[in-house]
């Protein structure tokens, strides 16, 4: 499960690093925290429309959230948190994810299962939660307001040095022309 | 061997990767095998954990070290806490609740 990623079907996955790793000296339960990192390369609905690869829907929003941070000049690379347990002795393995970046707008919380269901098979279970955050699209409003202005404001004060520039060298023309007598 | 979000990282996180790696590649059969009884788990999980820490301890520190820069470098470590207040996420998740009906 550690290998994962990065594979030729996921490639959209750059960045893997364990920040957080703990063997419970009296379950034998490994903790895995690990942050991983996507670049926006696939078109989203690549994404969507194949749900292959959990966490698929953290990386949909992890790929809008690239598509968003890209339009607004920011990094491109999207970050999400991913932690799994490892228990030998119930022998299920659970991986959960969520999106870092833009997760002050919406958070994907996915949630995949691993668990024995006789000795010849394996269970897989993956649920996802989707879930805005209402209450900061008033902020998030603010800042886009914010930006805009400031936007407007650099535009309009390059929009005046040029206009300026078109002036003074209409004055400059008009003076050195040699006048009309 | 795949990247680390920061390339200074990389070498650190490649030679931490393999330690875990080959480390972990003689643990879940004995594990599994160990698990049994309570006592023969402890006790094999106190073992293994005491031979993880003195195999890959020391490049975890150096690794950790690095990541938690770059992570604050990228403004990731207040995502990252808020991340962690929201869902701590320290015990593994308990499995859900069997129908009784339809089992």
């Amino acid at each position: 499960m550690w290998h994962k990623y990065p594979n030729s079907r996921c490639t959209h996955v750059v960045s893997i690093d364990t920040i957080d790793r703990t063997v419970d000296p009296v379950t034998g339960i490994i903790r895995t925290e690990r942050v991983m990192g996507c670049k926006q390369k696939a078109p989203l609905w690549i994404v969507k429309v194949r749900p292959y690869s959990p966490p698929a829907c953290v990386f949909a929003v992890s790929n809008a959230a690239a598509r968003l941070m890209q339009l607004f000049g920011g990094s491109e690379d999207a970050f999400v948190r991913e932690i799994s347990f490892v228990d030998p002795a119930t022998q299920n393995v659970t991986i959960t994810s969520v999106n870092l970046s833009l997760s002050q707008f919406a958070t994907c919380n996915e949630l995949i299962r691993y668990s024995p269901a006789s000795p010849t098979h394996t269970l897989f279970s993956q649920t996802a939660e989707i879930q805005a955050r209402m209450a900061l699209w008033r902020s998030a409003a603010d800042g886009l307001e914010k930006w805009l202005v400031q936007r407007f404001e650099q535009n309009a004060h390059l929009g005046k040095l040029g206009f300026t520039d078109v002036l003074r060298n209409l004055w400059e023309e008009r003076h050195r022309a040699p006048s009309p007598s | 061997m795949s990247q680390s979000l920061s390339p200074e990282c990389t070498p650190l996180k490649q030679a931490y990767d393999s330690c875990f790696n080959s480390w972990f590649e003689g643990y879940l059969e004995p594990a599994i095998a160990a698990s049994t009884s309570s006592e023969t788990r402890a006790a094999y999980s106190k073992k293994k954990a005491d031979e993880f820490q003195a195999k890959c301890g020391k490049v975890w520190e150096e690794y950790k070290a690095c990541v938690q820069k770059a992570v604050k470098e990228k403004g990731l470590d207040k995502l990252l806490q808020q991340a962690r207040e929201e869902n701590p996420l320290v015990e593994p998740i308990p499995p859900p609740p069997v129908n009784s009906t339809t089992k």
